[in-house]
């Protein structure tokens, strides 16, 4: 009885990859692989921005799945927060049958999995990985979903111009694709409309002691009025502690990744720091109504903009399988290329004509006594950012 | 500028000595080098934040931190290296990275994978001047407890009985045995003052960073570990000197280096540390060791 065997045979793998069986069986369904740190360092922007396409996710398939049709399947792995560890996860998904592939909120993993995807045209998004050569490093699968950095320095660096900041000095760290570049491209942009770098320190990530360095910025001869970094936890609030501690008063600006509860913790100590985020939920906004929402579904309130950005996430990829009309990775990415002015929560979100790093707006914050204060949102012009 | 430069490099210096002392005093009494050593710290920043939450005054919460790293390097002693004992090196160094993996995972999962902000009281963000340049009070009292410390670890080892032993058994720890000093006593107490040298550590890296998360252990216990070796693996004074020996070259590349060269700053200690070690393979002060075939 060959036949029947193989009945059994194929009953006892259904039980024993139960999982997996159903997902290969079931045409109306389609797999999302999320390829994303549940520990290690980039797990705090990893994990709410997972949560808000969770979110996301759950709400479309109450409603019938991405475009109404298909049931979406989320598979999570680990990955560390180690690049290694994030291309065989990765792989994992690819072999779960992933169609679309999540990354998580940083360059350097994000473009391991884009060169497994790629090749098989898997559309890949990275949660909150705002470096601009990102998707230029893997190819036409590759997509941004948050502000890229150079648009953010942009915003930022026109707001200090309009400000009346002369001077800047710019501290990078050469650990990370984010804390090289961008209060790079914040000089570029600040020193074309006619600011000064007054002088540039680096720092490495996880370094314990900043106090050379700001005894170095203490002895410029030709003193800034501000500092730009792109320091995030846990370097940011040891830099600004010592800068403080030395008695250097001079107001330090950075991006979206200081956004976070921890900074907002520091209280007095970050005082005037302006940053950046995705969007600011004024009263009667879509945003607004979000919170509220994710509150309900997660417990908590949202700990920044990355929950928004995921839940976003969510809603270009029923948008993308809508267009396509089917579940064929191919068509979702051209749909996703093809986005223009796609009404998200926080506002109108392009991909036409990029390459393949949104246009989005950015809003500015800055922190006034232990919260985050909403100083203005833009959309720089595209012709002042500069090129990544 | 050079003279805040000076302040800056033995600041670090003290603290980078007191963690490699911690491992120091282990390993010349076990041959363990304890990699869960930076978890230590850690905890001991985490204890300290939850007594500022539970709102305890800021020298109750500091002694109750300190007490916590001491407490739990006792019950590491107890429950992962005891079973070990008598076992090769490499089986207890993997061991200590056990303990250390696991703890991390522990406190990701368990607390946050988040840093956690710790509200130092106002005053330790001052600064004071004297005379032509400002001292932070931060660094001043890292130097200040760093100083103290040590001097009370040299009174314990040259003044008391337990002191005396754990020193002789750096040397000849069967000898000791012989003459009827417990083993485990010695052993204990080893680990006790490893846990408060982090404990303290912990307080001043703590105090200059302003939050602690789950993996912040490990940066030092890296430090720490190249002072040991550059001091002379099991020496104590040694620990000291390559603990402000690295300190100091750290300081130094930092504030000299051009920022185009900046970035291999760690390249260039680290291939300062070989430098050494070259000249000098048993390190800058050597353990005393007794060598019986």
């Amino acid at each position: 009885m060959p036949t029947l065997y193989r009945l059994h045979r194929a009953a006892l793998y259904a039980a024993v990859f139960g999982i997996a069986a159903v997902s290969t069986a079931s045409a109306a369904e389609i797999v999302i692989g999320a390829a994303t740190a549940q520990t290690g360092g980039l797990a705090p922007y990893d994990q709410p921005a997972l949560a808000g396409l969770r979110m996301a996710l759950d709400e479309l398939n109450a409603k019938g799945g991405l475009g109404g049709k298909y049931t979406v399947k989320l598979v999570i792995k680990d990955t560390r927060s180690d690049t290694a560890q994030t291309a065989t996860v990765a792989q994992e998904l690819i072999d779960a049958g992933a169609k679309i592939m999540i990354t998580p909120c940083d360059a350097d993993p994000s473009i391991s999995v884009g060169q497994l995807t790629q090749p098989l045209g898997i559309p890949t998004l990275t949660l909150c990985g705002s470096a601009p050569v990102l998707t230029g490093a893997v190819g036409d699968v590759m997509f941004g979903t948050y502000p890229a950095d150079n648009v953010q320095a942009t915003a930022v660096a026109e707001f200090a111009i309009a400000e009346g900041k002369k001077k800047v000095f710019l501290l990078t760290s050469p650990d990370s694709t984010y804390t090289a570049n961008l209060p790079e491209y914040f000089g570029k942009v600040f020193e074309k409309k006619g600011g000064a770098i007054a002088g540039r320190g680096t720092y490495t990530m996880g370094q314990p002691d900043f106090s050379a360095e700001i005894t170095n910025i203490k002895g410029l001869a030709d003193q800034p009025d501000l500092i730009m970094t792109a320091a995030y936890e846990p370097d940011f609030p040891a830099f600004i502690q010592q800068l403080r501690g030395a008695g250097v008063t001079i107001p330090v600006y950075g991006a979206d990744a200081i956004g976070t509860p921890t900074i907002k913790a520091l209280g007095k100590l970050v005082d005037g720091v302006v940053y950046t985020a995705a969007g600011y939920a004024e009263p009667g906004s879509k945003l607004e109504a979000f919170n509220a929402a994710f509150t309900k579904y997660a417990g908590h309130a949202p700990e920044s903009t990355y929950e928004v950005n995921g839940y976003e996430i969510g809603l270009i990829l029923d948008q993308a399988v809508k267009t396509a009309g089917s579940d064929d990775p191919k068509a979702i990415r051209d749909a996703i290329a093809g986005l223009k002015d796609f009404e998200g929560i926080t506002g109108k979100i392009t991909y036409a004509g990029t390459d393949r790093m949104p246009l989005r707006p950015v809003a500015l914050m800055r922190y006034e006594g232990g919260e985050g204060k909403h100083i203005q949102t833009v959309i720089p012009d595209a012709a002042d950012v500069p090129a990544p | 500028m050079i003279a805040q430069q000076i302040i800056n490099a033995v600041s670090l210096g003290g603290v980078y000595a007191l963690l490699a002392l911690g491992l120091a005093i282990v390993f010349s009494i076990v041959g363990l080098i304890n990699f869960a050593h930076g978890e230590l710290m850690t905890l001991s920043g985490y204890a300290l934040l939850a007594s500022l939450v539970l709102g305890l005054p800021f020298p109750v919460a500091v002694l109750a931190a300190v007490s916590c790293g001491a407490l739990a390097a006792l019950a590491m002693e107890r429950v992962a290296f005891r079973p070990m004992r008598g076992a090769s090196v490499t089986s207890l160094l993997l061991t200590s990275f056990a303990v250390s993996s696991l703890l991390k995972v522990v406190f990701q999962n368990g607390i946050s994978a988040r840093p956690q902000a710790v509200a130092m009281p106002g005053w330790m963000t001052g600064a004071f001047s004297f005379g032509d340049f400002t001292i932070g009070v931060g660094p001043s009292i890292s130097i200040v407890v760093s100083a103290l410390a040590l001097i009370a670890l040299e009174i314990f080892l040259r003044r008391t009985v337990t002191g005396t032993a754990m020193r002789a058994a750096a040397e000849d720890f069967d000898v000791v045995r012989l003459m009827g000093i417990p083993a485990s006593r010695i052993i204990a107490t080893a680990f006790l003052l490893s846990g408060l040298l982090a404990g303290l550590a912990a307080m001043l890296w703590v105090a200059q960073r302003a939050s602690v998360d789950p993996l912040m252990g490990f940066t030092p216990v890296l430090k720490a570990f190249i002072a040991a070796v550059v001091g002379g693996l099991g020496s104590l004074p040694g620990a000291v000197a390559g603990g402000f020996l690295l300190g100091i070259i750290e300081v130094l590349l930092q504030a000299t280096l051009p920022a185009t060269i900046a970035p291999y700053r760690d390249a260039i200690v680290l291939s300062g540390v070989i430098a050494v070690l070259l000249v000098r393979p048993q390190g800058l002060i050597p353990a005393v060791r007794v060598q019986r075939s």
